[in-house]
Order: C-alpha cells, then structure tokens, then sequence
C-alpha cells in the first residue's frame, strides 16, 4: 500500500524502519493493550479478587509499618496484633456482643422506620403533583436543620432510652431518603405507567404493581448509601448518652486510653459497614436480577 | 365487536412562557369499524400519537369527543389495548407474567389466567419464552409479548402507536405479517399510527393521511387489497401508485418562490 497521505519532510527518515514513530512495533498497526490496564476494559475475576486482597493488605501493612516505626507506643498507635488482642478481650468479656447488639437494633428500628417512610412519600411526591407541592417546600427547609445539634433536644423531650436514639437517627436520615427514593421514583417511564392504565389498573394497582417493583433496585441503593448516615447518627447520639452500644464502648475506652480497644471497634464498624453494603448487594442481586447494576 | 368513532376533536397544549398556544389537532374527525384494521399516517410531530392517546384515554381532547359503542371515552381502560413503540414491557416481570398483568386487573382466576395466557403464548409463537425477562429477548419477540399483553383482557379496540418503528427492516416486515394472522384470527378492531406509508398500505383496509401543524386529516384513503395480503401486494402496481400520491401527500411539493 501507498501512503495515502503525501510524505512531509518532518517524517522520520527512510532507513528508521525498525521503529516506527509512533512506538508501535513492525509488522503491527495499532496498540495492542493488556488487559491488567485496559481502560474501562474487564479482568479475568480472580484478578479482581486478588487485586481487592492485595489492597486491604497494603492498607495494613501501611498501619502496621506506622506503628512499628514510631516506637511501638501502643498508647497513641497499636499494632494491628495488638488491636486483635483488645478486640478479643473485649468479645471474651461479652461487651463486644452487647454493644453490637445495642447498636445494630437501634439501626434497625430507627433506619428501618426511615427508609420506610422514604418509600412511601418518596413515592408519593413522585407520582403526584399535590403531595410533592405540599411535601417539598418542609423537606427542603427542614434537612437544612443540621440533625445532630437536635441530640439535645431530642434528649430533653424523650430521656436518655432508646426513642431519642432511634428518632436522631430516623430525623438524620429520613429527608435524604425520601427525596433520593423520589427521584427514582420519578425515573419510572411513563410508558410502564401507560401500559399498567391501558391494562386496567388503577392508581393504587399501578404504584403497587409497577412504580414500586421498577423503583426496587434504586430503593435498595438508596438505602446502601445513606446507611452510613444512619451510623453516624448513632453514633453522635451514643456519644452524648448511652449505657451500652458501639460509640458509648468507644468514649469508655478513651477515658482510659485504651487505644488498642478504640481501634478495634473502628474496625468493628467498618465490618458492619462492608456486611450491610454486601449484603444489600446480595439482596439487589436476589430480588431484582433483572435490573442494570444488579452485580 | 365495536367500533371507534372521533368526533371534531382539537387539542392544544398552552404555550410556553405565555406564548400562543400550540394547536396539536384540528377538528379530527375519523372512525374505525368493527373488524376494521385502519392506520394513520404522518410525519413525526403531526400529532397523531396525541390522538392515539386520546383515543386510549391517556390525554384528553380540549374539545370534541371519542366514543366507543356509543360510550364516551374518559379514561383508560382495558377495552383499549395499547402497544407503545417500546420498552413498555415490565422488566421485571417474565414474559407470561406480562402478558398475565392485564388479567391480574380484571380479576381472573388463576387457572383461567393460565389458560388464557397460554392461549396467547401460543398465538404468538412465544411459548418456549414465557418464563424468560424482557431483557432477554429481542426487539422483534418484546413487542409480539407487548401485542400479546394487550390482546389478553380481550380488548375490544387494539391501538398500536408505532409498534414496529424501532425494529429492523426484516423484523418489521414478519411482524406486519404477524399483526395481520392476529387480526384475521381474533377479528380485533385495530388502530395503529405509523409514519411508514408502506406499512400504513400493506395493513390497512383504509388510511387517514395526517397534515402537519395543526394536525389534522388531509386525505382518508381506501385501500383496494382484499383481506389475504402478502408480498404479491407490494409489487402490486396500485400498491405503488398509492404510496406515491401518499408521499405527495406528505411531503407537497414546494413551488419555488
């Protein structure tokens, strides 16, 4: 073949024929690319397993050389056996249980509560015009209400038991829901509504049968990512006031310096993080196979 | 069986920021007979879906009216059967339980639902599919389980909105051919909206040719095929003829200014 383009003088010269310019080898016309670095390409699976264990390895090396290097203080930065060891003991003493236990169920009930009330008049001001135009206006001035200075409040109104830690964590957490499940709600194509009315259901049949199944998947994510505020809720409330739970566990080691305990329980929550989020993932993957995203 | 009767019916949509309004329909008036497979031809933007949706009672007409069997139409119902151009099919549903919704609604019996649904799997040739996902299928068989999902409530109209306009050529043609067994076997009374002229002659006994802007009728056209149609049609030389002066129609010839 001939060039299809005119030679220009700034070409490489004629004997360079072993090393095309554009770094590509001879013989060859394009890039090859591996599949380890293929833009937006995949990796065999395994590889994705071992480079997932490999990055939780670094990340542990990483506090591990830390801890090491500044003088093994345990006080201020424990080793990771060393915060095997404090988390052992505290599961030994059954406080570990306990806490988790006390926490997990405030989640529960309080998240539970939230993300309920999200599907409902999430699903409500999506469909229609008169709920969003009445709803919208005291969501949008109430999230604006940072939920943590209302621990107080919410401490005078209903004691130090359990209500004023579910209703935190409800309030921190419930105008996030219901606006996000809005949104999804809102993407359901009218079509899939045309075709529920054509068929001969009615406005109750067609939010039951067909904007409520086709929101599923989005509901479930929705739920994934404002889990964490969830936690945080609890967390500032379990601070302030509590007689057991995870965050409460966490201020009764510091008053004495048990940092090893500290870190145990940091990472305590961030297994519970990584369960939930699988398992909502699990749970996506079960109920809606059908829907993009559903890996 | 029942017939589909409009009557003067205009639509307009309010303008934007207080601008004119847009006249979408102009004093349509247009009916189908029972048994009747009739199509409505236009160009894109011609309002003709506006007035399948009126007719299926998804939109309402600013004036005039549409009557079914002397009953007035207000709202949607399952004696319309509609069939959108795609993606209507409830994906998380399979494709019995698709065609099945319509008679969850009505309040059949499980047992008459099955057989009902079966029925259709097999009028449709999708019986070895029925418990795959929409999203398993191809275009082609995802719209013969939308035809199938509104055949099934027993409709007495069928109203198709350009069924076949995101298929491929081939596909297009077999389900054309697809649409006309459905008709001869079940005598349904058919409106579709279409822009393929084509397709508007190869199916229907007569045509409404649409005017843009307003939308309105411009031409009602019988078509002079008997009810057996096939590939002999299009090579038909009334055939050709028909779709030329349907095209001018369409598309008038602008006289140089």
């Amino acid at each position: 073949m001939t060039a299809l383009v005119a030679r220009s003088a700034r070409e490489a010269p004629v004997d360079d024929v072993t090393s095309p310019p554009d770094g590509r080898r001879p013989g060859t016309r394009g890039r090859r690319q591996g599949a380890f670095g293929r833009m937006r390409g995949t990796i065999p699976r395994p590889m994705v397993f071992i480079l997932g264990v490999v990055g939780v390895l670094v990340l542990l090396g990483g506090w591990w050389l830390i801890a090491a290097t500044m003088g093994g203080d345990a006080f201020l930065l424990p080793t990771p056996p060393e915060t095997w060891d404090a988390g052992f003991e505290l599961y030994r003493s059954g406080d570990l249980v306990r806490d988790l236990w006390a926490s997990v169920r405030r989640i529960a009930i309080g998240y539970g509560i939230s993300i309920s009330i999200g599907v409902v008049v999430g699903i409500l001001i999506a469909s229609f015009r008169s709920a969003e135009a009445f709803v919208e206006p005291q969501v949008a001035l109430l999230r604006y209400i940072p939920a943590s200075a209302l621990t107080p409040l919410f401490l005078l109104w209903l004691g130090i038991d359990e209500a004023p830690k579910i209703a935190l964590i409800i309030v921190g957490t419930v105008f996030f829901n219901v606006l996000m499940v809005a949104d999804v709600a809102r993407a359901v194509p009218q079509e899939l509504v045309n075709a529920g009315y054509t068929l001969g259901a009615g406005r109750l049949k067609v939010l039951r049968q067909v904007v409520f199944p086709y929101s599923w998947p989005g509901i479930i994510d929705v739920a994934r990512v404002n889990l964490a505020a969830g936690w945080l809720m609890l967390v500032v409330a379990e601070l302030l006031a509590a007689e057991e739970g995870l965050a409460f566990r966490v201020v009764r080691a510091q008053r004495f310096r048990a940092v090893d305990t500290m870190f145990a329980l940091l990472i305590v929550f961030a297994v519970i993080g990584l369960v939930s989020d699988l398992g909502l993932r699990w749970l996506r993957r079960r109920t809606a196979p059908w829907s993009e995203g559903s890996r | 069986m029942s017939g589909v009767v409009v009557v003067d019916v205009n639509k307009s949509f309010p303008g934007r920021r207080g601008g004119d309004a847009v006249v979408a329909l102009e004093s349509v008036d247009l009916h189908v007979d029972a048994g009747e497979l009739v199509c409505i031809v236009g160009a894109s933007g011609c309002g003709k879906s506006t007035l399948l949706n009126i007719v299926g009672g998804l939109d309402t007409a600013t004036t005039g009216e549409v009557r079914i069997d002397d009953d007035l139409v207000v709202g949607p119902g399952p004696d319309r059967g509609m069939v959108f151009q795609g993606y209507s099919l409830f994906p998380w549903r399979t494709v019995s339980e698709n065609i099945a919704f319509g008679l969850e609604c009505a309040g059949w019996p499980k047992a008459r639902r099955r057989d009902r649904v079966d029925e259709l799997l097999g009028v449709t040739s999708l019986a070895d599919f029925a418990d795959l996902h929409p999203g398993q299928l191809s275009g082609g068989m995802r719209q013969r389980v939308a035809i199938a999902r509104a055949l099934a409530p027993e409709p007495d109209v069928l109203l198709l909105d350009e069924p076949f306009g995101a298929l491929d050529a081939q596909t297009k043609r077999s389900m054309q051919d697809f649409l006309l067994s459905v008709q001869a076997r079940t005598g349904a009374t058919v409106l579709m909206v279409t822009h393929d002229v084509s397709e508007a002659i190869y199916l229907s006994q007569r045509v409404y040719v649409f005017a843009s802007r307003p939308g309105r009728v411009a031409e009602e056209i019988t078509v002079p095929f008997g009810a057996s149609r096939g590939p002999r049609v299009l090579r038909d030389p009334r055939f050709l003829d028909l779709r030329e002066e349907i095209e001018d129609l369409l598309h008038p010839v602008i006289a140089p200014s």
